[in-house]
């Protein structure tokens, strides 16, 4: 059964993907360079189901700001796909594991963003627009690494404070 | 013990994200196309709508497209974290407030990389195309 949401889980849901947004803009002028992955990392660990609502109010605002185009299809199940995985991996508060997984997701990023053109161009379109961004998913992969390491236990304790504090 | 086992998952965790890394390297430079030396002959046609298209005809050593269009002045653009950008061709200027910009076509089909990293070859064509709509 689905349980309906409460008022403080709807501000919590707002200021969080309000959160999302301004960590996105501030940081997009740096190619592949981006704490979104962390942010939903550990919204999905503190907040667990709501953090559904957080990226999809996060992806339609995305959409407000830049206008819808492939990357934004990209966006509506890209996010999705790393919620599910923290989901099977949780329990484990290790930010080198985090680390880890955040590397993985940041080299895989341009695998999952090729996935559309499989389908628009064939599978030679899908693999040459994956093996030209090769360059930026590594990148990608190795910057969500140190990120993660650096940032993970205090955004974590941060986020757990405010769960214990603003939703209780 | 369990302590033990997590410490392992981790260090071959991270084990696999490196050669991860090392294999994608190895795919991006063995399938970067090889350049080819020497003097070739290749056609630039630039398409802006309404307009008549207009080609160029140019004869260079250069080994990518960028080159070779700068050799005759064709283009100008910005260069980003992303690459090249162009933003004008032939003096006629993309104007962003329009939605319009630059699209680069070889034989009509897409190319999937910058214009820094086009490899040209004798007889190529490329279109460059003014586009209205993001």
């Amino acid at each position: 059964m689905v349980k309906s949401l409460k008022l403080k889980d709807i501000v919590l849901i707002g200021m969080m993907s309000a959160i999302l947004v301004t960590v996105q803009v501030a940081l997009s002028f740096i190619p592949n360079i981006e704490l979104v992955h962390l942010l939903i990392i550990l919204y999905t660990l503190v907040f667990g189901r709501k953090t559904i609502y957080i990226i999809y109010v996060f992806v339609i605002l995305e959409g407000f700001i830049y206008g819808v185009h492939l990357w934004w299809i990209n966006y509506l199940y890209i996010w999705t796909i790393l919620y599910i995985l923290v989901h099977f991996i949780k329990g484990k508060n290790s930010s080198i594991l985090w680390a880890i997984v955040s590397g993985f997701f940041g080299l895989g990023f341009g695998a999952l963003c090729s996935i559309p053109y499989f389908f628009i161009g064939g599978p030679s379109t899908g693999i040459a627009y994956w093996i030209s961004g090769i360059p930026f998913d590594l990148i990608h992969g190795i910057s969500n690494f140190i990120l993660t390491l650096l940032l993970f236990r205090p955004l974590y304790h941060c986020l757990h404070w405010i769960n214990q504090h603003f939703t209780t | 013990m369990e302590q033990k086992n997590s410490k392992l998952k981790l260090l071959i965790g991270g084990i696999v994200l490196v050669a991860l890394i090392a294999v994608m390297l190895g795919i991006y430079l063995n399938s970067r196309p090889e350049t080819n030396a020497g003097s070739k002959n290749i056609v630039v046609e630039v398409r802006i709508p309404e307009e008549d298209s207009k080609e160029f005809k140019i004869n260079t050593d250069a080994e990518y497209l960028r080159e070779a269009l700068d050799e005759i002045n064709l283009i100008k653009g910005d260069e980003s974290a992303y690459g090249f950008f162009i933003t004008e061709v032939n003096g006629r200027t993309a104007n962003s407030d329009n939605q319009e910009w630059w699209l680069i076509t070889k034989g009509g089909e897409d190319i999937m990389v910058g214009v820094n990293d086009i490899v040209i070859s004798d007889g190529d064509h490329y279109e460059l195309t003014l586009v209205i709509g993001y």
